[in-house]
């Protein structure tokens, strides 16, 4: 547990006139469930692309088991082992709930068959067995919610990046979510979850909190102390007791 | 019923065999036509039908393959099948590079990139002053129409088992994810370069191999009949009708619109291409997705 899984350093990254992330600096630790937290356009999701490896910053270096994976495309960096789900659900509409998710396990099954067979037992645990064969674009937003997880899960990775996951569901289902998310980190899998505003849950579930606001990191730590951080305060909670 | 499909495919494939024994020049010829169209409709479906590049220039892998073999049996004298598998090779060679710029472009940009590196491709290929340039290349007689129609036909099926294959194939899902969203794909662990370039070196080979036949079939090439943009734009249109990115679409389409055509032309030989663009539009607004998934549509709801 000591050594970082993900070490993120000094990341910078402009679009046009508009600094998006600001050297922003960070660690995930093996299994750990860390929360980035922040409002809309505070950059957890230019954060996401850059750690997947869709955007290429301008500054900085993000290391993965100690190794920088910078420049590295996209389809290296998930077979590393991360996974990320997208803010705006994108599932492939033209395929089945099973072939969407057999895509990811294709890259540790050797044949398109055994992919489908443990994407069949992923599609099952999150719940979407009975639209295991209905085209992706069948499935409702929350559906489609867990279509994302499911696919991200199929690579089997270490630490998984959640881009927004409670946004659009329903209190129960986040609860469901919650649940869903430390699970994995009691099966060994970090997972990195970016969160806007329910902060019942965030403070329920993460081992650590970061927050950002404007492509900077304004505070960092236990639940504990975010809560009672006084920048934090000032600049995004408003009360400490807010509830989601 | 698969028994059945599966018989019906195997008196096909004999039918088509044993057809230059039973039949006449003009119905020989108009089977060629049709063979060579489907077969192209295969090759353009695997880069535009699968993994989602239209593609308005697969032509050029078309007459790069029609003039290596002009050259390979007129000045090297070579036998002329031998010719046109270099052709193919030539062809599917030179879309790896080719394909590593082009598939950066995305879209209608793809779409209309291609379309002017044909154009290119044709200026330099016609540029060599060994292809006679605009005056064409004379290729020395040797070659029946039988032979041709049986080398056409070895690649028709040759890109129907290709399909059949990609269409099972973790490569095929591949394709098809980065058709949907090539992002996602990319951050599901697919190398959608790799991919890319496999499907549009392969969408290259197919007409490359083509090109040859077509070219001992002609006897005579110049830049209008090896880049013709009638047999180019005739099996993109076969390939839509039929369905695009579908195992049986290209052939479904090539069959239906080469036989519609020759009827028509046929009995209205004055207003047939009025007839058969009004019966195209009709079609492409009815079925808008090409028949085979509207039929397998169909068939999934009962």
């Amino acid at each position: 547990m000591t050594e970082p899984l993900l070490e993120v350093e000094g990341i910078a990254i402009a679009f046009g006139g508009v600094q998006a992330l600001a050297g922003v600096s960070l660690e995930v630790r093996a299994g750990e469930i860390f929360s980035l937290i922040g409002p809309n356009g505070a950059g957890k999701t230019t954060l996401f692309n850059v750690i997947s490896g869709v955007l290429r910053p301008d500054a900085g270096d993000v290391r993965f088991l100690g190794r920088s994976i910078i420049g590295r495309a996209p389809h290296r960096i998930a077979q590393a082992g991360i996974a990320r789900t997208y803010q705006i659900v994108r599932p492939f509409g033209r395929l089945s709930v099973v072939d969407n998710v057999a895509v990811g396990a294709l890259i540790h099954a050797r044949t398109v068959e055994r992919a489908r067979r443990d994407a069949r037992e992923i599609v099952e645990f999150v719940g979407l067995a009975p639209y295991a064969d209905r085209f992706a674009s069948d499935l409702t937003l929350t559906q489609r919610k867990r279509l994302e997880v499911a696919r991200a899960l199929a690579l089997r990775p270490k630490l998984l990046l959640l881009d927004e996951v409670m946004a659009g569901l329903t209190p129960s289902e986040m609860d469901g979510m919650a649940d869903f998310v430390l699970g994995l980190s009691e099966r060994g899998i970090a997972a990195v979850c970016g969160i806007e505003h329910v902060m019942r849950l965030v403070m329920r579930i993460s081992h650590r909190i970061a927050v950002l606001d404007a492509g900077r990191l304004i505070a960092q730590g236990d639940p504990h102390a975010i809560q009672n951080d006084p920048a934090v305060i000032e600049a995004y909670l408003g009360t400490p007791t807010v509830a989601g | 019923m698969k028994t059945a499909l599966r018989i019906a495919a195997v008196v096909a494939i004999a039918a088509l065999v044993f057809a230059p024994l039973r039949l006449n020049g003009y119905l020989l010829n108009l089977l060629y036509t049709t063979v060579l169209y489907v077969a192209l409709a295969y090759g353009w479906n695997i880069i535009s039908g699968y993994a989602g590049y239209f593609s308005f220039g697969q032509i050029a892998f078309f007459g790069i393959g029609a003039y290596a073999t002009g050259l390979l049996v007129a000045d090297q004298h070579w036998f002329w099948m031998v010719a046109a598998l270099a052709g193919g090779i030539v062809a599917c060679a030179l879309a790896v590079p080719l394909g590593y710029v082009m598939l950066r472009l995305r879209g209608p940009f793809f779409a209309m990139g291609m379309f002017g590196m044909a154009q290119m491709v044709r200026v330099l290929v016609t540029a060599i002053p060994a292809t006679g340039s605009g005056a064409g290349l004379f290729l020395p007689p040797g070659s029946s129409l039988t032979g041709v129609y049986y080398w056409t036909l070895a690649i028709c099926l040759g890109a129907i088992a290709l399909t059949l294959w990609i269409d099972r194939s973790a490569f095929g899902l591949r394709l098809q994810a980065l058709r949907e969203d090539e992002q996602v794909a990319g951050t599901l662990g697919v190398d959608v370069t790799r991919a890319k370039i496999t499907a549009f070196s392969l969408s290259a080979l197919i007409p490359g191999l083509l090109g040859g036949g077509y070219a001992l079939f002609l006897t005579y090439i110049e830049p209008d009949a090896a880049f013709s943009s009638r047999l180019d734009l005739q099996s993109i249109v076969m390939a839509i009708l039929g369905g695009v990115g579908t195992v049986w679409g290209p052939l479904v389409g090539g069959i239906v619109m080469t036989q519609v055509s020759e009827a028509l032309w046929a009995r209205f030989p004055q207003i047939y291409l009025m007839l058969f663009g009004g019966l195209l539009v009709a079609l492409l607004l009815a079925l808008p997705r090409g028949i085979v998934p509207a039929i397998a549509s169909r068939w999934r709801a009962r």
